[in-house]
C-alpha cells in the first residue's frame, strides 16, 4: 500500500495490503472528557500482512492509559479480509471476519458497536472482564471520479456474555488533494495528502433493540500524509453527535510499510523467492 | 492461551508460505474489455507527465518489476520492455493496473487518481526510448 494509504481509522474500503508486504502500524485513540469522566489515551499497534492480493491479515495489539486511574493492557484482535471479486466493479465488496481477546476497559474505538464503550468506569472494575468476541464486516467500497466511497457494516457476537449480537456502521468518503503526479521528489506535494470524512457508530443489539438511540455516533475529518516513501501519517478528529461516549476523540497513527517482506524472510532461509 | 500464540504463529507462516508467486506466466484470460482497451490515453499529448509517471511507478512497481521494468526472475513479474506488454493499447494498460490481476499477485492500484494511473501509462510507453528525461527514470 506504497500507492498512498487510506486515511480512514474506522472505515475499511476495498484496498488491501499488496502481497508480501508487511506494514507496522502505530496508533492513539485520546478522549476527550464530558463532565464525570477521564481524559484516556488508547495506544494500539497494527502488524498488516499481504498474504495475497485478495487476502490480508492483521494483528493488533492494544492498551489504554485513564488520568487519575491506571494503564492496562487491553488484549489482542486477529483480523482477516478477503476481497471477493477479481476485478474492480462500481461497488467492491470485501469480507471481514476478526477475533478478539479484549477487557472491557477497550476504548481504541476501533468500531463502535452496541451501545459504544464504557468510558466512565475506572479501570479496576472493567479490566478484570474479559471477553472472546468475534465480529464481522462487509465491507463495501466504490471508486467514484477519485473519490473512494465506503460503508461497512458490523455485527459482533460476545461468547464471554450474553449480549446477542451488536451492530454498527462506518461509511467514509476520501481523495487526494492531487489527481496528478508531480515530477519533484517532494514531501509536500499534494497528491502526498489525502483527506475525507468519517461516520460511524452503534446500531443497538438483539437484545436492546436495533436502534441508532442510545449509542454513540461520531462526525470525523480524516488526512494522511506521505511523509516518505514507506511511511505515513494520519489524523483524525472525532465529534460525537450525540451525549453517548466522549464529546472527541483525537486520533494519531503512523504507519511504515516493509516491502517484500516475504522475499526477504525467505532469503534468510536461503530460498531464492 | 499458549493454544492461541500456537495458532498465530501457524497463522503468520501459512500467509508467509501462500505468498509465495509461483512464476509469471503470461495469463490468456487477463484480458481488458473492447471498450475498455479502446480508451485513449488523455495525457498523450502531455509527455511532461511521465515524469510524476517515473515516481509513481518507484513507489507502486519497482519491487516487483524492477527498476528499469525488466521484471524480476525471481519475482516472476511480467517485462515490461517486452513487445507483448508495449503492443498492448493505452487502454489495455490502463485497464491491467485499475484492476490487477489478483490470482497471479499482481494487485489493484485503483486507489491511485485515475490521471496518475494514466501517468504510469505514459511511463511505460517510454520505458524502452533513451529520451526520457533524467528526473523521469525511476532510480
Amino acid at each position: 500500500m506504497c500507492a498512498q494509504e487510506s486515511p480512514y481509522f474506522v472505515t475499511y474500503d476495498h484496498h488491501l495490503e499488496e502481497p508480501g508486504n508487511l506494514e507496522l502500524e502505530t496508533y492513539t485513540t485520546s478522549g476527550i472528557p464530558r463532565a464525570g469522566q477521564s481524559a484516556y489515551v488508547a495506544p494500539y499497534m497494527e502488524i498488516e500482512y499481504g498474504v495475497t492480493a485478495r487476502w490480508t491479515t492483521e494483528l493488533y495489539l492494544e492498551g489504554q492509559g485513564t488520568i487519575g486511574d491506571s494503564a492496562v493492557f487491553t488484549g489482542w484482535r486477529l483480523e482477516n479480509r478477503f476481497r471477493i471479486l477479481k476485478r474492480e466493479h462500481f461497488i467492491n465488496p470485501v469480507l471481514y471476519f476478526e477475533y478478539e481477546r479484549t477487557s472491557e476497559a477497550t476504548r481504541i474505538q476501533k468500531e463502535i458497536v452496541g451501545g459504544g464503550p464504557d468510558v466512565t468506569s475506572p479501570n479496576a472494575d472493567l479490566q478484570p472482564s474479559k471477553n472472546h468476541e468475534l465480529e464481522g464486516k462487509l465491507i463495501l467500497s466504490s471508486t467514484l471520479h477519485d473519490w473512494n466511497i465506503a460503508g461497512n457494516f458490523i455485527a459482533e457476537k460476545n461468547l464471554s456474555q450474553a449480549e446477542g449480537f451488536e451492530f454498527g456502521y462506518a461509511f467514509g468518503v476520501a481523495r487526494s488533494l492531487a489527481t496528478l503526479a508531480s515530477a519533484a521528489q517532494c514531501r509536500f506535494c499534494r497528491e502526498n495528502f489525502l483527506v475525507g470524512m468519517e461516520l460511524y457508530g452503534g446500531l443497538g443489539s438483539t437484545v436492546d433493540g436495533f436502534s441508532v438511540h442510545n449509542t454513540a455516533h461520531y462526525a470525523a475529518p480524516v488526512a494522511s500524509w506521505q511523509v516518505s516513501e514507506n511511511g505515513s501519517l494520519h489524523f483524525s478528529s472525532s465529534f460525537a453527535l450525540t451525549h453517548e461516549g466522549s464529546p472527541v476523540l483525537l486520533r494519531f497513527g503512523y504507519s511504515y510499510e516493509f516491502r517484500g517482506f516475504s522475499s526477504r524472510i525467505a532469503q534468510l532461509f536461503g530460498g531464492k523467492h | 492461551m499458549r493454544a492461541v500464540f500456537v495458532a498465530v504463529f501457524l497463522m503468520v507462516i501459512l500467509a508467509v508460505a501462500n505468498s509465495q508467486n509461483e512464476g509469471y506466466r503470461q495469463d490468456p484470460g487477463w484480458r481488458a474489455p473492447t471498450e475498455a482497451a479502446a480508451r485513449p490515453n488523455p495525457l498523450a499529448k502531455r509527455p511532461d507527465a511521465a515524469a510524476g509517471g517515473a515516481k509513481l511507478f518507484k513507489r507502486n512497481c519497482v519491487e516487483c518489476h524492477g527498476e528499469n521494468g525488466t521484471g524480476l526472475a525471481n519475482k516472476h513479474s511480467a517485462n515490461l520492455r517486452l513487445d507483448v506488454v508495449q503492443k498492448q493499447s493505452d487502454g489495455t494498460l490502463f485497464w491491467k493496473i485499475t484492476n490487477g490481476n489478483t490470482d497471479r499477485g499482481m494487485p489493484s492500484f485503483s486507489r491511485l487518481p485515475e490521471l496518475q494511473r494514466w501517468q504510469l501509462v505514459l511511463y511505460l510507453r517510454n520505458l524502452n526510448s533513451a529520451d526520457i528525461p533524467s528526473k523521469a527514470k525511476a532510480k
